[in-house]
């Protein structure tokens, strides 16, 4: 797959080349993102160029990747961005180890670099000697919330199921912690839980199976709203009724779900204002506000039918 | 040394063979292995939900294969079916999104606006690949960027949804049981079984896959059967997103990532050679139900996620290995 | 050394026939099989230090299957070699170099993509200290090798593919120099050079004799061998015929004795008596893509007769064919079906009007050896087995029963795939595939290469009476006695040019050898 990668990153310098006609003293702020595939990312690009327009004080070079875990291309645009000269760097990582090096190089060459989405690994941080705050939702606090949802509905005893997001990425690791933790706080029963990739053919299938396995589960917590929706057609398939779902990333697809109660609840983390809400905290140090410290929590919104 | 080619003389001449049941039934008794073992060692298995499940998951690999087969036999391979699909997924999903129309017309609409969809990608595929004699595998790899960009291009990467209830009622529908949309891929099955064996266009496809040059000096326009073998396989992608739809009321643009494999794989394990000229869309069947049986099976007995995609990776290489020996065995 | 008072030695023109030349190797009744087919039968020559030693021979004649004894590629059967007082019997070539003996095949053994110098040590890659490639090293023996033959004018750091073929020849011909070197074979080396390149090459080679390397030549150009060669051993159906020495000997007597029996009684037999009809097709000035020359071939084939066409391999013949079936591209000249101008831009076309192409090769062109006979049959005919794109079983099974009868085939079922047949009957297979469609004109390239000769015999009655129905057929061959039995006409190709045409009462192996090795016009070699 070398051969997309480079593929991605001569697009990626083609998006820096169109972009270098540098208005005159605006402040530049790169943007880096991840899978331009992923809705989530995409809606975030959307409400970062919404933002630029609507602020007009700085110029946005923003930049996608091939998919989730293309680091690759994420440390070519840094070191596009630092050659270019950017200001600031507000970069939702691909790989929270791989980019801490690529990304002390930029605050070394004096850009303000901000981390949101997916923290930067704390160890690795220390190792490199960096200090850089994180600016982003709280994945596992947020998968706690609709656990929590699940489990308050369910009662004790109840059995679950988790379907996960992709094995290894870190969001994927945050919110099935979240998931559990809301599991021993209700002491549900946890009776099985997969991947499907966060891919909606895949969770049907994958939980149409554990459905034949396990016919008495109750609930169901599905690490994105792509799967749930999988999950919620599966358990059309099976005729199943009793069996309660909660999603996460509040999709416009799942809307209709949750309004007529197919599925219980999903949690929003306000994607489309992240990217945004860190170029505003960006375009503030730059203007010569204090260091970011430690964590800044985005906000994070159950939402159901209520 | 010499390949046999005993489904096709079996099935051509009606002589009975000895040596093609066994060939045949080689990859069908692997299958009944794998269905005894899980019904002995798992509850649910032979549940009649499950062989529901079952028919209903390993569908659009099924169609999907079908296609595949094609590309396969004359000696080719499309690394582009899962991103067509998606592609014509989106296509077909803003087809059927679209306001102001009937249900029925927005159904046809967004059948033949998928149908439409794979119908190009795949002529794209064989008329390039075919026309400057290229390796496949790199077109229809760059023929799975184009159009997994387009999907994502078209749809603006959102999912879309929010289709007619009839499509949905078309996704669930069951005979007896069995899904409708596993009975469209049977058809599939059918009518590409009966191209393959009874028609000259199939006899050809062999024909290319085996010699092409032989093929081409007895006067036949070989670019055409490969660039119409192509298309099949882009239909057959288009029909794949109307059964998703159907099947999910969705259409994701991130849909289908790695289908293309499980089709090869599908493909492979039913017997048909990497190289061209041998095999057969029985034995594609008996391969897509193998992976499905596994996957479905190994998620029953508890499996876990990352033994599941070994034991998988397992199967297919036996089966390669098993096919190699069967060549050899009937060579003699 | 030994080599100086060589090189003294070689200046003289007799020098190898001199009382003192040592013999180095010595081959006595040497034979060999390939399966039934018996590709040595025989051989007794002798080779002298320091001299030059041409083999000639029609193809077939047991050159090739003797230079691939000598260098370890196969074993022998029977018979002995002795190599420098030793009994040699080399089991792989690496043995037969370590002995010595170097050869420099037809189709060239370099890399392409790598540079001259890591072709000329690929077997043996000098290392540094610490194992690594020794570039310095490499180029420096390279460069000594090169030296050595006098081809200082090639970069040892350039890629072979920067070279042309003389170069590469070249290049072979140092890389098989470089390690000590008793006795160098040389297969065909001056089939791809031209005049200027092949004088360049003796040149070399005398430099080489002259180090007291004995060379072994192997050519199709007598001329080359009157001019470079110091004896000469002749070649017949897997037999040595005689050695003589250059200065006793004329190329007529070297073309008599590759040609050796009369024929007369055999061509007398064979006479097909039938008529001739009008002109199934005409060419004017055909010149296909690849000839070399502007000028074409022109020449008319009739209705019931059977033209052959004789020349050298690579005088373009097999192009020819593939030229008129529209397979290869043409660059100009006219075709002429039936008196009326055509043009095959496809073999589609040319099968439209009722031709038929045999091809030379019929495991890569003829046949789908995994498929079933009848599937074969029915290639180039599928309307007659088909309705509205159906195959209809029955009539395939039919039609290929007729076909098999009507060519004696011998075979089990119609199902049983191609391969399961041998040469003979495959190649029967490939003819009934083409007179399925009962055609007009066909035409045959080498239509009995490695079919045995009962099944040969066959195919030349069936081919006479496909004449006598009036079909006008058209065939190349490499094989003298089968042109000189089959044709009415022949037709001598050498270099993509017509150098001659032979009526019936004209044939003679010597006449069409001397068209062929352009005896008559001779355009190149001698100096």
């Amino acid at each position: 797959m070398k051969f997309m990668k480079i593929a991605a990153a001569a697009a990626t310098s083609i998006a820096l080349l169109a972009g270098s006609a540098q208005a005159e003293d605006k402040p530049v702020v790169g943007l880096i993102m991840k899978s331009l595939a992923n809705e989530f990312f995409q809606n975030m690009l959307e409400g970062a160029k919404e933002h630029e327009k609507k602020r007009g004080d700085y110029e946005l070079r923003a930049v996608g990747m091939q998919n989730e875990t293309d680091f690759e291309s994420q440390i070519n645009a840094v070191e596009n961005f630092i050659t270019q000269g950017v200001d600031a760097i507000v970069i939702a990582p691909a790989d929270s180890r791989a980019m801490v090096r690529p990304l002390k190089r930029a605050m070394e060459a004096g850009i303000v670099v901000i981390n949101f989405d997916v923290s930067l690994d704390a160890e690795a941080k220390k190792q490199q000697g960096v200090e850089l705050a994180f600016v982003g939702p709280d994945n596992r606090g947020g998968a706690k919330l609709a656990g929590d949802a699940l489990g308050e509905l369910l009662g004790a005893g109840s059995k679950v199921v988790i379907i996960e997001g992709n094995p290894g990425a870190d969001n994927a690791n945050e919110r099935r912690l979240g998931f559990e933790a809301s599991v021993e706080d209700y002491k549900l029963d946890l009776v099985d839980s997969r991947t499907a990739h966060w891919e909606t053919e895949e969770a049907n299938t994958v939980f149409s199976n554990i459905l034949t396995a396990h016919p008495d589960i109750q609930g169901v917590m599905a690490a994105n709203d792509s799967m749930a929706i999988g999950v919620v057609k599966a358990l059309e398939s099976a005729g199943r009724k009793d069996i309660t779902v909660v999603g996460f990333d509040n999709i416009p697809a799942v809307g209709p779900m949750i309004k007529d109660g197919r599925m219980l609840a999903t949690v929003d983390q306000f994607g489309q204002d992240m990217a945004a809400n860190s170029i505003d905290l960006a375009l503030d140090v730059i203007a010569g506000g204090p260091q970011l410290e430690g964590w800044v929590k985005t906000p994070i919104e159950l939402v159901t039918n209520k | 040394m010499a390949r046999q080619t005993d489904v096709l003389s079996e099935s051509r001449s009606n002589e009975f063979s000895l040596r093609a049941l066994i060939n045949k039934a080689g990859i069908g008794l692997a299958l009944l292995a794998l269905i005894i073992f899980f019904s002995v060692f798992t509850e649910h298995f032979l549940n009649a939900n499950n062989i529901t499940n079952i028919l209903t998951q390993i569908t659009i690999n099924l169609i999907l294969a079908v296609g595949m087969t094609f590309v396969i036999l004359i000696g080719g391979i499309d690394l582009s079916v899962g991103s067509v699909m998606a592609f014509a997924a989106v296509v077909a999903g803003k087809a059927i999104t679209l306001p102001g129309f009937g249900t029925t017309e927005v159904i046809l609409l967004a059948c033949l606006a998928a149908i439409t969809a794979g119908f190009v990608c795949g002529l794209l595929n064989g008329v390039i690949s075919s026309y400057w004699a290229l390796p496949s595998f790199i077109i229809t790899l760059g023929m799975l960027n184009i159009a997994r960009g387009a999907a994502l291009q078209v749809s603006e990467a959102q999912t879309i949804y929010s289709f007619p209830f009839a499509f949905e009622e078309f996704g669930s529908a069951m005979i007896y049981g069995i899904p409708v949309v596993f009975l469209v891929a049977l058809v599939l099955v059918l009518l590409a079984w009966f191209i393959l064996n009874r028609t000259v266009f199939g006899r050809l496809l062999y024909g290319i896959g085996n010699n092409e040059e032989a093929v081409r000096l007895a006067g036949h326009p070989v670019f055409w059967y490969k660039v119409a073998a192509f298309t099949i396989c882009g239909l057959t992608a288009g029909i794949a997103a109307i059964v998703y739809m159907a099947r999910l009321n969705i259409s994701s643009p991130i849909a289908g990532i790695g289908f293309e494999l499980n089709a090869i794989a599908a493909v492979i394990i039913g017997g048909t050679s990497l190289s061209g000229g041998r095999g057969s869309v029985i034995g594609t069947l008996i391969g897509a139900f193998i992976i499905g049986v596994l996957a479905n099976g190994l998620i029953l007995i508890g499996l876990s996620d990352f033994m599941r995609q070994m034991i998988t990776g397992v199967v297919i290489i036996i089966a390669v290995v098993l096919d190699h020996y069967r060549a050899k065995f009937a060579a003699k | 050394m030994a080599a100086l008072e060589q090189s003294f030695r070689t200046n003289t023109q007799n020098s190898a026939t001199a009382p003192k030349a040592e013999i180095i190797l010595a081959v006595t009744n040497l034979k060999k099989h390939f399966g039934g087919v018996k590709a040595l039968d025989g051989v007794n020559f002798s080779l002298k230090q320091g001299e030059v030693h041409a083999l000639v021979g029609e193809n077939g004649a047991g050159k090739s299957t003797l230079i691939k004894i000598l260098s370890g590629v196969f074993p022998f059967d029977a018979g002995e070699i002795i190599l420098s007082g030793n009994n040699y019997q080399p089991r792989h070539p690496q043995e037969a170099k370590a002995n010595g003996v170097q050869v420099v095949h037809q189709e060239f053994n370099l890399l392409t993509h790598l540079s001259v110098a890591e072709n000329i040590s690929i077997e043996a890659m000098p290392k540094t200290h610490f194992g690594l490639l020794d570039r310095k090293e490499m180029n420096r023996r390279a460069r000594r090798a090169l030296d050595a033959i006098g081809l200082s004018d090639v970069d040892v750091r350039t890629t072979v593919q920067n070279l042309g073929i003389a170069h590469r020849q070249l290049v072979e011909i140092a890389r098989a120099l470089q390690s000590e070197s008793q006795i160098l074979i040389l297969d065909e080396p001056t089939a791809t050079l031209t005049e200027r390149e092949t004088s360049r090459l003796f040149k070399i080679i005398e430099g080489i004799k002259a180090k007291g390397v004995t060379v072994v030549f192997v050519t199709h150009h007598l001329n080359e061998v009157f001019a470079t060669c110091d004896r000469v051993t002749v070649f017949r159906n897997g037999e040595t015929i005689i050695t003589e020495k250059i200065e006793d000997t004329t190329p007529e007597g070297v073309v008599g004795h590759m040609v050796g029996r009369k024929l007369a009684e055999e061509m007398n037999n064979a006479v097909p008596e039938h008529t001739v009809g009008s002109v199934a097709l005409k060419l004017k000035d055909f010149c296909i893509e690849d000839n070399p020359h502007n000028d074409g071939i022109s020449f008319d084939l009739r209705y019931g007769e059977i033209l052959g066409i004789a020349g050298l391999v690579g005088a373009g013949r097999t192009e020819l064919l593939r030229g008129i079936f529209g397979i290869d591209p043409v660059r100009s000249g006219k075709l002429e079906r039936d008196g009326q101008a055509i043009e095959f831009k496809a073999p589609r076309d040319a099968i439209a009007s009722g031709i038929g192409f045999v091809t030379e090769d019929r495991k890569d062109e003829g046949l789908i050896l995994d498929m079933p006979i009848a599937a074969n049959v029915s290639l180039a005919n599928m309307a007659s087995v088909s309705s509205k794109g159906l195959l209809s079983f029955t009539k395939e099974r039919l039609q290929a029963r007729r076909g098999g009868e009507k060519l004696k085939l011998k075979y089990g079922k119609t199902s049983d795939p191609a391969s399961s047949l041998s040469g003979g009957n495959q190649q029967k297979v490939v003819l009934a595939k083409w007179l399925a469609r009962n055609p007009k004109i066909l035409i045959l390239d080498e239509p009995t290469r490695g079919v045995d000769v009962g099944a040969k015999a066959e195919i030349y009655s069936i081919l006479k009476d496909l004449a006598k129905e009036g079909v006008a057929l058209l065939i190349v061959s490499s094989e003298m006695p089968e042109l000189m039995t089959l044709s009415d006409r022949i037709l001598v190709l050498a270099d993509h040019q017509l150098r001659g045409e032979l009526s019936r009462s004209e044939f003679s192996e010597e006449k069409i050898l001397q068209m062929a090795y352009g005896q008559t016009t001779d355009t190149k070699g001698i100096h």
